[in-house]
Protein backbone atom coordinates (compact mmCIF):
# COMPACT_ATOMS: atom_id res chain seq x y z
CA UNK A 1 0.00 0.00 0.00
CA UNK A 2 1.56 3.33 -1.00
CA UNK A 3 -0.86 5.54 0.88
CA UNK A 4 -3.60 5.06 3.44
CA UNK A 5 -5.92 7.88 4.35
CA UNK A 6 -8.57 7.80 6.98
CA UNK A 7 -11.42 10.28 7.52
CA UNK A 8 -9.52 13.21 6.00
CA UNK A 9 -11.15 16.63 6.30
CA UNK A 10 -9.94 19.94 4.99
CA UNK A 11 -11.69 23.28 4.48
CA UNK A 12 -10.58 26.57 2.95
CA UNK A 13 -12.49 28.85 5.29
CA UNK A 14 -16.13 27.91 4.84
CA UNK A 15 -15.49 25.93 1.66
CA UNK A 16 -15.17 22.24 2.36
CA UNK A 17 -12.50 20.79 0.07
CA UNK A 18 -12.22 17.28 1.52
CA UNK A 19 -15.02 15.75 3.47
CA UNK A 20 -14.13 12.52 5.21
CA UNK A 21 -11.97 10.83 2.58
CA UNK A 22 -10.97 7.23 3.24
CA UNK A 23 -8.51 5.79 0.76
CA UNK A 24 -6.08 2.98 0.28
CA UNK A 25 -3.87 3.54 -2.73
CA UNK A 26 -2.38 0.41 -4.23
CA UNK A 27 0.93 0.01 -5.99
CA UNK A 28 1.61 0.88 -9.60
CA UNK A 29 -0.02 3.77 -11.40
CA UNK A 30 -3.13 5.26 -9.82
CA UNK A 31 -5.26 7.90 -11.51
CA UNK A 32 -6.85 10.67 -9.49
CA UNK A 33 -9.93 12.00 -11.24
CA UNK A 34 -12.59 14.53 -10.48
CA UNK A 35 -14.18 17.68 -11.81
CA UNK A 36 -12.80 21.09 -10.88
CA UNK A 37 -13.14 21.69 -7.16
CA UNK A 38 -13.39 17.99 -6.38
CA UNK A 39 -10.43 18.15 -4.02
CA UNK A 40 -7.73 16.44 -6.10
CA UNK A 41 -5.07 19.10 -5.70
CA UNK A 42 -5.92 19.55 -2.03
CA UNK A 43 -5.47 15.82 -1.52
CA UNK A 44 -2.07 15.87 -3.24
CA UNK A 45 -1.02 18.89 -1.20
CA UNK A 46 -2.02 17.22 2.04
CA UNK A 47 -0.17 14.06 1.08
CA UNK A 48 2.93 16.18 0.47
CA UNK A 49 2.49 18.11 3.68
CA UNK A 50 1.82 21.51 2.06
CA UNK A 51 -1.47 21.64 3.93
CA UNK A 52 -2.28 20.17 7.32
CA UNK A 53 -5.57 18.26 7.48
CA UNK A 54 -8.07 19.58 9.99
CA UNK A 55 -9.20 16.08 10.85
CA UNK A 56 -8.21 12.57 10.00
CA UNK A 57 -4.93 10.82 9.51
CA UNK A 58 -2.88 9.22 6.82
CA UNK A 59 0.35 7.55 5.89
CA UNK A 60 2.36 7.81 2.68
CA UNK A 61 4.94 5.06 2.11
CA UNK A 62 4.43 4.23 5.77
CA UNK A 63 5.22 7.75 7.00
CA UNK A 64 2.69 9.80 8.93
CA UNK A 65 1.41 12.79 6.91
CA UNK A 66 1.26 14.98 10.01
CA UNK A 67 4.52 14.07 11.72
CA UNK A 68 6.92 12.82 9.07
CA UNK A 69 6.50 15.23 6.20
CA UNK A 70 10.21 15.56 5.55
CA UNK A 71 10.61 11.81 5.23
CA UNK A 72 7.68 11.68 2.83
CA UNK A 73 9.17 14.46 0.71
CA UNK A 74 12.53 12.76 0.61
CA UNK A 75 11.02 9.70 -1.04
CA UNK A 76 8.35 11.38 -3.14
CA UNK A 77 8.76 13.23 -6.41
CA UNK A 78 6.30 15.98 -7.25
CA UNK A 79 5.53 17.41 -10.65
CA UNK A 80 3.25 20.43 -10.18
CA UNK A 81 0.62 21.50 -12.64
CA UNK A 82 1.81 25.11 -13.00
CA UNK A 83 4.92 26.17 -14.84
CA UNK A 84 7.69 26.56 -12.33
CA UNK A 85 11.36 27.28 -12.80
CA UNK A 86 14.19 29.36 -11.45
CA UNK A 87 15.24 32.01 -13.96
CA UNK A 88 18.84 32.53 -14.94
CA UNK A 89 19.91 28.91 -14.90
CA UNK A 90 20.11 25.96 -17.25
CA UNK A 91 18.29 22.65 -16.95
CA UNK A 92 21.28 20.76 -15.55
CA UNK A 93 21.81 23.24 -12.70
CA UNK A 94 18.07 23.38 -12.03
CA UNK A 95 17.61 19.62 -11.90
CA UNK A 96 20.79 19.06 -9.88
CA UNK A 97 19.74 21.76 -7.42
CA UNK A 98 16.54 19.93 -6.57
CA UNK A 99 18.44 16.67 -6.36
CA UNK A 100 20.74 18.30 -3.81
CA UNK A 101 17.78 19.64 -1.86
CA UNK A 102 16.41 16.10 -1.69
CA UNK A 103 19.62 14.94 -0.03
CA UNK A 104 21.88 13.91 -2.92
CA UNK A 105 25.59 14.82 -2.75
CA UNK A 106 26.35 17.65 -5.19
CA UNK A 107 28.51 15.67 -7.61
CA UNK A 108 26.02 12.83 -7.70
CA UNK A 109 23.13 15.22 -8.23
CA UNK A 110 24.94 16.81 -11.16
CA UNK A 111 25.67 13.44 -12.75
CA UNK A 112 22.15 12.22 -12.22
CA UNK A 113 20.71 15.46 -13.63
CA UNK A 114 22.39 14.73 -16.96
CA UNK A 115 20.95 11.21 -16.98
CA UNK A 116 17.36 12.20 -16.23
CA UNK A 117 17.46 15.09 -18.69
CA UNK A 118 18.51 12.68 -21.42
CA UNK A 119 15.80 10.33 -20.24
CA UNK A 120 13.02 12.90 -20.59
CA UNK A 121 14.34 14.04 -23.97
CA UNK A 122 16.07 17.28 -22.98
CA UNK A 123 19.61 16.02 -23.44
CA UNK A 124 20.42 18.31 -26.33
CA UNK A 125 19.01 21.44 -24.70
CA UNK A 126 20.16 20.86 -21.17
CA UNK A 127 22.50 23.87 -21.18
CA UNK A 128 19.95 26.31 -22.53
CA UNK A 129 18.50 28.97 -20.22
CA UNK A 130 15.16 27.86 -18.81
CA UNK A 131 13.47 31.09 -19.89
CA UNK A 132 13.98 29.98 -23.50
CA UNK A 133 12.18 26.67 -23.02
CA UNK A 134 8.88 25.96 -24.77
CA UNK A 135 5.82 24.84 -22.79
CA UNK A 136 6.47 21.22 -23.70
CA UNK A 137 10.10 21.41 -22.64
CA UNK A 138 9.11 22.94 -19.31
CA UNK A 139 6.75 20.02 -18.80
CA UNK A 140 9.58 17.56 -19.41
CA UNK A 141 11.85 19.54 -17.12
CA UNK A 142 9.29 19.31 -14.32
CA UNK A 143 9.23 15.56 -14.80
CA UNK A 144 13.05 15.48 -14.72
CA UNK A 145 13.26 17.37 -11.43
CA UNK A 146 10.64 15.08 -9.92
CA UNK A 147 12.63 11.91 -10.68
CA UNK A 148 16.17 13.19 -10.18
CA UNK A 149 16.41 11.78 -6.65
CA UNK A 150 14.95 8.44 -7.71
CA UNK A 151 11.76 8.65 -5.65
CA UNK A 152 9.69 5.67 -4.62
CA UNK A 153 6.46 7.51 -5.33
CA UNK A 154 5.65 10.16 -7.92
CA UNK A 155 2.84 12.69 -7.69
CA UNK A 156 2.08 14.02 -11.15
CA UNK A 157 -0.38 16.88 -11.40
CA UNK A 158 -1.72 17.20 -14.96
CA UNK A 159 1.49 15.86 -16.51
CA UNK A 160 0.34 16.19 -20.12
CA UNK A 161 -1.15 19.67 -20.03
CA UNK A 162 0.32 22.15 -22.56
CA UNK A 163 1.64 19.35 -24.74
CA UNK A 164 1.05 18.65 -28.40
CA UNK A 165 -0.18 15.12 -29.26
CA UNK A 166 3.32 13.82 -29.94
CA UNK A 167 4.71 15.34 -26.74
CA UNK A 168 1.77 13.94 -24.80
CA UNK A 169 2.37 10.49 -26.19
CA UNK A 170 6.04 10.64 -25.26
CA UNK A 171 5.37 11.82 -21.71
CA UNK A 172 2.81 9.04 -21.25
CA UNK A 173 5.36 6.53 -22.50
CA UNK A 174 7.87 7.82 -19.97
CA UNK A 175 5.33 7.59 -17.16
CA UNK A 176 4.42 4.09 -18.25
CA UNK A 177 8.08 3.14 -18.36
CA UNK A 178 8.65 4.54 -14.87
CA UNK A 179 5.58 2.99 -13.31
CA UNK A 180 5.37 -0.36 -14.99
CA UNK A 181 8.96 -1.50 -15.10
CA UNK A 182 10.85 0.40 -12.47
CA UNK A 183 8.95 -0.20 -9.22
CA UNK A 184 8.15 3.46 -8.78
CA UNK A 185 4.54 4.08 -7.85
CA UNK A 186 2.75 6.93 -9.56
CA UNK A 187 -0.29 8.96 -8.57
CA UNK A 188 -1.55 10.98 -11.54
CA UNK A 189 -4.09 13.72 -11.21
CA UNK A 190 -5.51 14.55 -14.62
CA UNK A 191 -8.52 15.86 -16.44
CA UNK A 192 -7.58 13.98 -19.57
CA UNK A 193 -9.34 10.68 -19.10
CA UNK A 194 -7.69 8.82 -21.99
CA UNK A 195 -4.30 9.56 -20.37
CA UNK A 196 -5.40 7.94 -17.16
CA UNK A 197 -6.85 5.04 -19.10
CA UNK A 198 -3.54 4.59 -20.93
CA UNK A 199 -1.30 4.65 -17.90
CA UNK A 200 -3.24 3.64 -14.81
CA UNK A 201 -4.56 0.35 -13.60
CA UNK A 202 -6.39 1.86 -10.65
CA UNK A 203 -8.46 5.03 -10.33
CA UNK A 204 -9.76 7.18 -7.54
CA UNK A 205 -12.63 9.49 -8.40
CA UNK A 206 -13.37 12.43 -6.15
CA UNK A 207 -16.47 14.57 -6.30
CA UNK A 208 -17.25 17.56 -4.09
CA UNK A 209 -14.60 16.55 -1.59
CA UNK A 210 -15.90 13.03 -1.24
CA UNK A 211 -14.75 9.73 -2.60
CA UNK A 212 -17.07 8.93 -5.50
CA UNK A 213 -15.43 5.73 -6.64
CA UNK A 214 -12.22 3.79 -6.22
CA UNK A 215 -10.73 0.56 -7.45
CA UNK A 216 -9.05 -1.30 -10.25
CA UNK A 217 -10.21 0.08 -13.54
CA UNK A 218 -11.17 -3.36 -14.84
CA UNK A 219 -13.13 -4.22 -11.70
CA UNK A 220 -14.95 -0.90 -11.63
CA UNK A 221 -16.03 -1.42 -15.18
CA UNK A 222 -17.42 -4.81 -14.28
CA UNK A 223 -18.84 -4.34 -10.84
CA UNK A 224 -20.67 -1.09 -10.74
CA UNK A 225 -22.84 -1.37 -13.82
CA UNK A 226 -23.02 -2.62 -17.34
CA UNK A 227 -23.43 -0.27 -20.24
CA UNK A 228 -25.81 -1.21 -23.05
CA UNK A 229 -26.45 0.63 -26.26
CA UNK A 230 -30.05 0.39 -27.38
CA UNK A 231 -31.93 1.51 -30.48
CA UNK A 232 -35.68 1.32 -30.54
CA UNK A 233 -38.59 2.00 -32.85
CA UNK A 234 -41.60 3.57 -31.17
CA UNK A 235 -42.27 5.97 -28.26
CA UNK A 236 -38.91 6.41 -26.54
CA UNK A 237 -40.13 8.63 -23.70
CA UNK A 238 -42.24 6.07 -21.93
CA UNK A 239 -39.62 3.36 -22.49
CA UNK A 240 -36.90 5.61 -21.09
CA UNK A 241 -38.94 6.56 -18.04
CA UNK A 242 -39.73 2.94 -17.23
CA UNK A 243 -36.16 1.68 -17.46
CA UNK A 244 -35.08 4.62 -15.31
CA UNK A 245 -37.61 3.38 -12.77
CA UNK A 246 -35.77 0.03 -12.82
CA UNK A 247 -32.65 1.81 -11.53
CA UNK A 248 -30.87 2.41 -14.82
CA UNK A 249 -29.28 5.69 -15.77
CA UNK A 250 -30.30 6.60 -19.28
CA UNK A 251 -28.66 8.93 -21.77
CA UNK A 252 -29.75 9.57 -25.31
CA UNK A 253 -27.31 10.67 -27.98
CA UNK A 254 -28.13 12.97 -30.87
CA UNK A 255 -28.59 10.06 -33.25
CA UNK A 256 -31.21 8.53 -30.94
CA UNK A 257 -28.88 5.94 -29.46
CA UNK A 258 -29.91 5.14 -25.90
CA UNK A 259 -27.09 4.43 -23.47
CA UNK A 260 -28.38 2.54 -20.46
CA UNK A 261 -26.20 2.04 -17.40
CA UNK A 262 -27.70 -1.11 -15.99
CA UNK A 263 -27.11 -2.00 -12.31
CA UNK A 264 -25.15 -5.19 -11.81
CA UNK A 265 -28.09 -7.01 -10.17
CA UNK A 266 -30.69 -6.13 -12.78
CA UNK A 267 -31.67 -8.83 -15.22
CA UNK A 268 -31.49 -7.42 -18.75
CA UNK A 269 -34.66 -9.30 -19.68
CA UNK A 270 -36.47 -6.65 -17.61
CA UNK A 271 -35.57 -4.13 -20.31
CA UNK A 272 -37.21 -6.27 -22.96
CA UNK A 273 -40.26 -6.70 -20.72
CA UNK A 274 -40.56 -2.91 -20.47
CA UNK A 275 -40.19 -2.62 -24.25
CA UNK A 276 -43.06 -5.06 -24.71
CA UNK A 277 -45.23 -3.16 -22.22
CA UNK A 278 -44.49 0.14 -23.97
CA UNK A 279 -45.01 -1.42 -27.34
CA UNK A 280 -41.62 -0.44 -28.69
CA UNK A 281 -39.41 -2.52 -30.90
CA UNK A 282 -35.83 -3.12 -29.76
CA UNK A 283 -33.72 -3.06 -32.90
CA UNK A 284 -30.28 -2.88 -31.38
CA UNK A 285 -29.14 -4.12 -27.98
CA UNK A 286 -25.38 -4.35 -27.55
CA UNK A 287 -23.23 -4.47 -24.46
CA UNK A 288 -20.68 -1.69 -24.71
CA UNK A 289 -17.22 -1.58 -23.15
CA UNK A 290 -17.41 1.16 -20.56
CA UNK A 291 -14.80 3.81 -21.03
CA UNK A 292 -13.27 5.68 -18.14
CA UNK A 293 -15.28 8.61 -19.33
CA UNK A 294 -18.49 6.64 -18.76
CA UNK A 295 -17.27 5.55 -15.35
CA UNK A 296 -16.34 9.09 -14.47
CA UNK A 297 -19.68 10.48 -15.63
CA UNK A 298 -21.51 7.80 -13.70
CA UNK A 299 -19.52 8.42 -10.53
CA UNK A 300 -19.78 12.17 -10.43
CA UNK A 301 -23.25 12.32 -11.90
CA UNK A 302 -22.45 14.47 -14.91
CA UNK A 303 -22.77 13.85 -18.65
CA UNK B 1 21.79 2.65 -27.40
CA UNK B 2 20.93 6.09 -25.99
CA UNK B 3 20.02 6.65 -22.36
CA UNK B 4 16.46 7.39 -23.48
CA UNK B 5 16.16 4.04 -25.19
CA UNK B 6 17.64 2.23 -22.24
CA UNK B 7 14.79 3.53 -20.14
CA UNK B 8 14.67 4.81 -16.61
CA UNK B 9 17.55 3.78 -14.40
CA UNK B 10 17.59 3.81 -10.63
CA UNK B 11 20.15 5.87 -8.74
CA UNK B 12 22.22 3.59 -6.57
CA UNK B 13 23.24 6.18 -3.98
CA UNK B 14 21.74 6.92 -0.60
CA UNK B 15 19.80 10.10 0.14
CA UNK B 16 21.22 11.86 3.18
CA UNK B 17 19.55 13.94 5.84
CA UNK B 18 21.36 17.25 5.66
CA UNK B 19 22.08 19.13 8.85
CA UNK B 20 21.80 22.36 6.90
CA UNK B 21 19.08 21.65 4.38
CA UNK B 22 19.30 25.26 3.21
CA UNK B 23 22.93 25.03 2.09
CA UNK B 24 22.16 24.26 -1.60
CA UNK B 25 19.87 27.31 -1.75
CA UNK B 26 22.63 29.56 -0.44
CA UNK B 27 25.24 28.08 -2.76
CA UNK B 28 23.01 28.49 -5.79
CA UNK B 29 21.98 32.01 -4.79
CA UNK B 30 25.61 33.11 -4.54
CA UNK B 31 26.50 31.53 -7.89
CA UNK B 32 23.49 33.13 -9.58
CA UNK B 33 24.30 36.54 -8.09
CA UNK B 34 27.73 36.48 -9.72
CA UNK B 35 26.09 35.78 -13.08
CA UNK B 36 24.07 38.99 -12.86
CA UNK B 37 25.00 42.02 -14.91
CA UNK B 38 27.04 44.64 -13.02
CA UNK B 39 27.04 42.59 -9.82
CA UNK B 40 30.77 41.88 -9.82
CA UNK B 41 31.46 45.52 -10.60
CA UNK B 42 29.32 46.72 -7.68
CA UNK B 43 30.78 44.16 -5.32
CA UNK B 44 34.37 45.08 -6.13
CA UNK B 45 33.53 48.80 -6.02
CA UNK B 46 32.13 48.22 -2.54
CA UNK B 47 35.47 46.84 -1.47
CA UNK B 48 37.30 50.03 -2.44
CA UNK B 49 36.68 51.74 0.95
CA UNK B 50 38.09 48.66 2.68
CA UNK B 51 41.29 48.99 0.64
CA UNK B 52 41.50 52.71 1.43
CA UNK B 53 40.99 52.14 5.16
CA UNK B 54 43.54 49.33 5.11
CA UNK B 55 46.02 51.68 3.45
CA UNK B 56 45.16 54.20 6.19
CA UNK B 57 46.15 51.65 8.83
CA UNK B 58 49.47 51.06 7.07
CA UNK B 59 50.11 54.80 6.78
CA UNK B 60 49.23 55.34 10.44
CA UNK B 61 52.05 52.97 11.36
CA UNK B 62 54.52 54.64 8.97
CA UNK B 63 53.43 58.16 9.81
CA UNK B 64 56.90 59.61 9.45
CA UNK B 65 57.17 58.44 5.85
CA UNK B 66 53.87 60.06 4.91
CA UNK B 67 54.20 63.34 6.84
CA UNK B 68 54.04 65.40 3.64
CA UNK B 69 50.59 64.00 2.79
CA UNK B 70 48.91 64.68 6.11
CA UNK B 71 49.23 68.48 6.45
CA UNK B 72 47.92 68.54 9.99
CA UNK B 73 45.17 65.89 9.54
CA UNK B 74 46.90 63.44 11.79
CA UNK B 75 43.79 62.66 13.82
CA UNK B 76 42.22 61.30 10.65
CA UNK B 77 44.71 58.48 10.67
CA UNK B 78 44.40 57.60 14.31
CA UNK B 79 43.29 53.98 14.34
CA UNK B 80 40.78 53.74 17.15
CA UNK B 81 37.11 52.68 17.49
CA UNK B 82 36.05 55.81 15.60
CA UNK B 83 38.17 54.68 12.66
CA UNK B 84 36.27 51.37 12.62
CA UNK B 85 32.93 53.10 13.03
CA UNK B 86 33.75 55.46 10.18
CA UNK B 87 34.33 52.48 7.92
CA UNK B 88 31.46 50.24 9.04
CA UNK B 89 28.82 52.96 9.50
CA UNK B 90 30.00 55.17 6.67
CA UNK B 91 27.38 56.47 4.25
CA UNK B 92 29.30 55.15 1.26
CA UNK B 93 29.51 51.59 2.58
CA UNK B 94 25.83 51.59 3.59
CA UNK B 95 24.91 52.90 0.15
CA UNK B 96 27.00 50.23 -1.58
CA UNK B 97 25.40 47.57 0.61
CA UNK B 98 22.01 48.76 -0.59
CA UNK B 99 23.26 48.62 -4.19
CA UNK B 100 24.33 45.02 -3.66
CA UNK B 101 20.87 44.25 -2.32
CA UNK B 102 19.30 45.98 -5.32
CA UNK B 103 21.23 43.89 -7.83
CA UNK B 104 21.82 40.65 -5.97
CA UNK B 105 19.00 40.39 -3.44
CA UNK B 106 15.87 41.75 -5.08
CA UNK B 107 14.98 38.55 -6.91
CA UNK B 108 15.66 36.16 -4.05
CA UNK B 109 12.00 35.60 -3.23
CA UNK B 110 10.19 37.59 -5.90
CA UNK B 111 11.59 35.36 -8.67
CA UNK B 112 10.37 32.28 -6.87
CA UNK B 113 6.94 33.85 -6.45
CA UNK B 114 6.83 34.89 -10.09
CA UNK B 115 7.88 31.51 -11.40
CA UNK B 116 5.91 29.40 -8.88
CA UNK B 117 9.01 27.64 -7.69
CA UNK B 118 8.11 27.70 -3.98
CA UNK B 119 6.13 24.50 -4.45
CA UNK B 120 9.22 22.81 -5.88
CA UNK B 121 11.29 23.86 -2.87
CA UNK B 122 8.66 22.71 -0.40
CA UNK B 123 8.16 19.39 -2.13
CA UNK B 124 11.68 18.68 -0.88
CA UNK B 125 12.61 17.97 2.75
CA UNK B 126 12.91 21.68 3.43
CA UNK B 127 11.03 23.76 5.98
CA UNK B 128 9.88 27.34 5.58
CA UNK B 129 12.59 28.51 7.95
CA UNK B 130 15.16 26.48 6.00
CA UNK B 131 14.10 28.18 2.80
CA UNK B 132 14.31 31.64 4.37
CA UNK B 133 17.66 30.92 6.00
CA UNK B 134 18.99 29.69 2.65
CA UNK B 135 17.87 32.89 0.94
CA UNK B 136 19.02 35.14 3.79
CA UNK B 137 22.45 33.55 3.79
CA UNK B 138 23.05 34.76 0.25
CA UNK B 139 22.77 38.30 1.60
CA UNK B 140 24.72 37.38 4.72
CA UNK B 141 27.60 36.11 2.56
CA UNK B 142 27.95 39.33 0.59
CA UNK B 143 27.35 41.76 3.44
CA UNK B 144 29.75 40.04 5.82
CA UNK B 145 32.29 40.19 3.02
CA UNK B 146 31.97 43.96 3.22
CA UNK B 147 31.70 44.36 6.98
CA UNK B 148 32.98 41.52 9.11
CA UNK B 149 35.86 40.42 6.88
CA UNK B 150 37.40 43.90 6.41
CA UNK B 151 36.68 44.79 10.06
CA UNK B 152 38.59 41.79 11.36
CA UNK B 153 41.32 42.23 8.73
CA UNK B 154 41.82 45.82 9.93
CA UNK B 155 42.50 44.55 13.43
CA UNK B 156 44.85 41.81 12.20
CA UNK B 157 46.77 44.20 9.94
CA UNK B 158 46.94 46.84 12.65
CA UNK B 159 48.59 44.27 14.91
CA UNK B 160 50.90 43.11 12.10
CA UNK B 161 51.93 46.61 11.07
CA UNK B 162 52.39 47.71 14.68
CA UNK B 163 54.29 44.56 15.59
CA UNK B 164 52.67 44.48 19.02
CA UNK B 165 49.40 43.69 20.75
CA UNK B 166 49.15 47.13 22.28
CA UNK B 167 46.14 48.04 20.14
CA UNK B 168 44.22 44.99 21.29
CA UNK B 169 45.20 45.66 24.89
CA UNK B 170 43.79 49.21 24.56
CA UNK B 171 40.53 48.06 22.95
CA UNK B 172 40.01 44.42 23.89
CA UNK B 173 36.27 44.66 23.12
CA UNK B 174 36.80 45.94 19.57
CA UNK B 175 36.73 42.52 17.80
CA UNK B 176 33.42 41.79 19.51
CA UNK B 177 32.09 45.20 18.50
CA UNK B 178 33.08 44.54 14.87
CA UNK B 179 31.48 41.12 14.93
CA UNK B 180 28.37 42.37 16.74
CA UNK B 181 27.76 45.37 14.51
CA UNK B 182 28.51 43.42 11.31
CA UNK B 183 25.98 40.76 12.29
CA UNK B 184 23.46 43.40 13.31
CA UNK B 185 23.62 45.42 10.11
CA UNK B 186 23.64 42.23 8.03
CA UNK B 187 20.67 40.84 9.93
CA UNK B 188 18.72 44.03 9.44
CA UNK B 189 19.45 44.20 5.73
CA UNK B 190 18.47 40.52 5.37
CA UNK B 191 15.07 41.23 6.89
CA UNK B 192 14.77 44.42 4.83
CA UNK B 193 15.55 42.71 1.53
CA UNK B 194 13.56 39.54 2.08
CA UNK B 195 10.54 41.56 3.19
CA UNK B 196 10.59 43.76 0.10
CA UNK B 197 11.42 40.81 -2.16
CA UNK B 198 8.34 38.97 -0.92
CA UNK B 199 6.02 41.90 -1.63
CA UNK B 200 6.13 41.72 -5.41
CA UNK B 201 6.54 39.11 -8.13
CA UNK B 202 8.44 41.63 -10.22
CA UNK B 203 12.14 41.81 -9.46
CA UNK B 204 12.46 45.29 -10.97
CA UNK B 205 9.80 46.70 -8.67
CA UNK B 206 11.59 45.12 -5.73
CA UNK B 207 14.91 46.63 -6.84
CA UNK B 208 13.28 50.04 -7.02
CA UNK B 209 11.62 49.50 -3.64
CA UNK B 210 14.87 48.51 -1.95
CA UNK B 211 16.56 51.61 -3.25
CA UNK B 212 13.60 53.95 -2.84
CA UNK B 213 12.72 53.02 0.75
CA UNK B 214 16.32 53.53 1.82
CA UNK B 215 16.65 56.81 -0.06
CA UNK B 216 13.23 58.12 0.91
CA UNK B 217 13.89 57.48 4.59
CA UNK B 218 17.03 59.62 4.30
CA UNK B 219 15.26 62.34 2.33
CA UNK B 220 12.44 62.50 4.89
CA UNK B 221 14.95 62.73 7.70
CA UNK B 222 16.91 65.44 5.89
CA UNK B 223 13.78 67.44 5.14
CA UNK B 224 12.37 67.39 8.66
CA UNK B 225 15.72 67.79 10.37
CA UNK B 226 16.66 70.82 8.29
CA UNK B 227 13.29 72.46 8.87
CA UNK B 228 12.58 71.65 12.50
CA UNK B 229 16.06 70.87 13.85
CA UNK B 230 14.76 68.06 16.02
CA UNK B 231 17.21 65.12 16.30
CA UNK B 232 14.33 62.70 16.87
CA UNK B 233 13.70 62.81 13.12
CA UNK B 234 16.83 60.68 12.79
CA UNK B 235 14.54 57.79 13.65
CA UNK B 236 12.98 58.18 10.18
CA UNK B 237 16.24 57.38 8.43
CA UNK B 238 17.42 53.80 8.06
CA UNK B 239 21.05 54.80 7.70
CA UNK B 240 20.91 57.21 10.65
CA UNK B 241 19.39 54.49 12.82
CA UNK B 242 22.11 52.05 11.80
CA UNK B 243 24.74 54.69 12.58
CA UNK B 244 23.18 55.43 15.98
CA UNK B 245 23.28 51.73 16.90
CA UNK B 246 26.78 51.48 15.42
CA UNK B 247 27.95 54.26 17.72
CA UNK B 248 26.78 52.22 20.69
CA UNK B 249 28.62 49.13 19.48
CA UNK B 250 31.85 51.15 19.22
CA UNK B 251 31.29 52.96 22.53
CA UNK B 252 31.04 56.36 20.88
CA UNK B 253 28.67 59.24 21.25
CA UNK B 254 25.82 58.91 18.73
CA UNK B 255 25.71 61.56 16.01
CA UNK B 256 22.18 62.64 16.97
CA UNK B 257 20.88 63.36 20.43
CA UNK B 258 18.47 60.43 20.39
CA UNK B 259 18.98 57.38 22.60
CA UNK B 260 20.55 54.57 20.56
CA UNK B 261 17.97 52.11 21.84
CA UNK B 262 15.20 54.04 20.14
CA UNK B 263 16.99 53.49 16.86
CA UNK B 264 17.44 49.86 17.81
CA UNK B 265 13.71 49.61 18.54
CA UNK B 266 12.84 51.10 15.12
CA UNK B 267 15.11 48.65 13.31
CA UNK B 268 13.90 45.68 15.35
CA UNK B 269 10.28 46.65 14.70
CA UNK B 270 11.06 46.68 10.99
CA UNK B 271 12.66 43.24 11.26
CA UNK B 272 9.71 41.92 13.25
CA UNK B 273 7.26 43.18 10.64
CA UNK B 274 9.40 41.47 8.00
CA UNK B 275 9.22 38.18 9.90
CA UNK B 276 5.42 38.39 10.17
CA UNK B 277 4.97 39.22 6.48
CA UNK B 278 7.40 36.53 5.36
CA UNK B 279 5.64 33.96 7.48
CA UNK B 280 2.37 34.80 5.76
CA UNK B 281 3.72 35.13 2.23
CA UNK B 282 5.94 32.07 2.00
CA UNK B 283 3.83 28.98 1.47
CA UNK B 284 4.14 25.82 -0.53
CA UNK B 285 0.80 26.53 -2.14
CA UNK B 286 -1.23 29.61 -2.76
CA UNK B 287 -4.41 29.15 -0.81
CA UNK B 288 -7.30 31.12 -2.24
CA UNK B 289 -10.06 31.38 0.34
Amino acid sequence: MIAEISDLHFSYGSVRALDGINLNLGEGAVGLLGPNGAGKSTLLRILLGFLAPQRGSGRVLGFDIRLEQNRIRRHVGYMPEDDCLIPGMDAVTFTAHFGELSGMPRQEAMKRAHDVLYYVGLGESRYRKLEEYSAGMKQRLKLAQSIVHDPRLLFLDEPTSNLDPQGRKEILELIQDISSKKDIHVLISSHILPDIETVCSEVVILNKGRLASQGKLAELRELNYRLYEIRIKGDGDGFGAKIKALGCRVEETEDKLIKAYVPADLDTREIFRVAREENVQVRHFVRSRTSLEDLFARSVGVD
Amino acid sequence: MTIREKGYAHWDGQLKERRFSWAPITGLGIRLAFRKKYFKFILFSSLVPAVVFLAGIYISERIQDFQYMLRGNRQFLEVNPLYFKNYLCGDFLLFMMVMILVVGGAGLISDDLKHNSLQLYFSRPLSKSGYLIGKANVIVFFLLLLTLVPGLLFIVFKLLFAGSFRFLADYPWLPLAVIGYSLFVTGFFCAYTLLLSSLSKNRRYVSILIFAVYLLSNILFGFFYENYKKPAYALLSLSANLQQVGAWFFRLKPAYAVPWYWSLAVLLAFALAAAVVLNRKIRGVEVVK
